[in-house]
């Protein structure tokens, strides 16, 4: 089963030892259509964008306007209606997916933890990646090789405990971190 | 202001917590559980508070002490964590700054800190 959460930023607990917490708000959503695998067409609601061929998937299921973001996922419903949260409430881990932070083009020390020379002392070299290969033979760079590129605003899975659901206001609370900023929008998928 | 939600998971916790009110300058006593094997027994920490830090759950306060030879103890405890039992206040002080840390370079009859008198 999936959800679509928006993350909302991170807390602690008060037990011994103290738990670092992600709390996540799981987003209502509608269901339109299922099929027998229970992989479900899905409405939902980001920002107010609207547009004929969105105006027109709203007419085709009597969606109300605010719902204007479609995706597919899996579903623990049987039929069109409400997204059915009840699961989420015996949930015990889930994998949660989001986009990470952008960090534009970064140089391989932020991008692959490089050392980096010394600061001082005239050693001329700071921050740059240094040798890139080997001689005349091979002649070329080895494939795989790590240089500064683009980095961050992938998506990023990770495998986090439920700490507790406040089913009322569709909180989770996770054991430890997931990526990306407070307010982005990814998805839960329930493992365990 | 921090987000509603944040607050309302970390309010829910924090409600059974009884904690004085207390600030940086008043003298207080921090019965700390202390886990021995199988046994807890609590232990006294008093002293003055010289600094409180953080919000939420994850608010913190520094108690200074004068230690055995006259060696300064400062210990940092998170004020609704489960491993203190209790927080008395035994006096009130009256401070003009919000942290104490000057306190550390004060000796003997310098270090004091007169009582708050209403």
């Amino acid at each position: 089963m999936e959800y679509i959460v928006e993350k909302i930023g991170m807390s602690r607990t008060i037990a011994v030892p103290s738990i670092p917490v992600t709390l996540l708000k799981v987003l209502d959503a509608k269901v339109c259509e299922v099929n027998e695998s229970k992989r479900a067409l899905v409405a939902y609601s980001r920002g107010k964008k609207i547009n004929k061929a969105i105006a027109g998937q709203q007419k085709k299921y009597s969606l109300s306007a605010e719902f204007n973001r479609f995706t597919t996922m899996d579903v623990a419903n049987d039929a069109v209606g409400d997204l059915d949260m009840a699961p989420l409430g015996e949930a015990k881990k889930l994998k949660v997916s989001f986009n990470s932070k952008g960090r534009g083009f970064a140089g391989v020390i932020k991008r692959h933890g490089f050392a980096g020379g010394p600061g001082g002392h005239g050693s001329r070299f700071h921050r740059a990646p240094g040798s890139i290969g080997n001689c005349e033979w091979p002649g070329r760079v080895q494939k795989g090789k790590k240089m500064p590129g683009h980095y961050g605003n992938v998506k990023v899975t990770v495998k986090n405990e439920v700490v507790s659901y406040d089913a009322e206001n569709g909180i989770l609370a996770l054991k430890g971190a997931v990526a990306g900023p407070n307010g982005a929008m990814g998805r839960v998928r329930i493992v365990k | 202001m921090r987000n509603k939600y944040i607050e309302a998971f970390e309010k829910a916790q924090i409600a059974e917590k009884n904690v004085p009110d207390f600030r940086a300058g008043d003298t207080i006593r921090v019965a700390v559980n202390i886990k021995e094997g199988e046994k807890t027994r609590v232990q006294n920490f008093e002293g003055v508070c010289i600094a409180r830090r953080g919000s939420g759950t994850g608010e913190t306060f520094m108690v200074r002490k004068i230690g055995a030879n006259s060696i300064g103890v400062e210990r940092i405890f998170p004020i609704y964590s489960d491993s203190i039992d209790s927080i008395t206040l035994v006096r009130r002080g009256r401070v003009r700054r919000a942290k104490l840390f000057y306190l550390r370079e004060r000796k003997g009859k310098a270090a004091r800190i007169k009582e708050l008198k209403k």
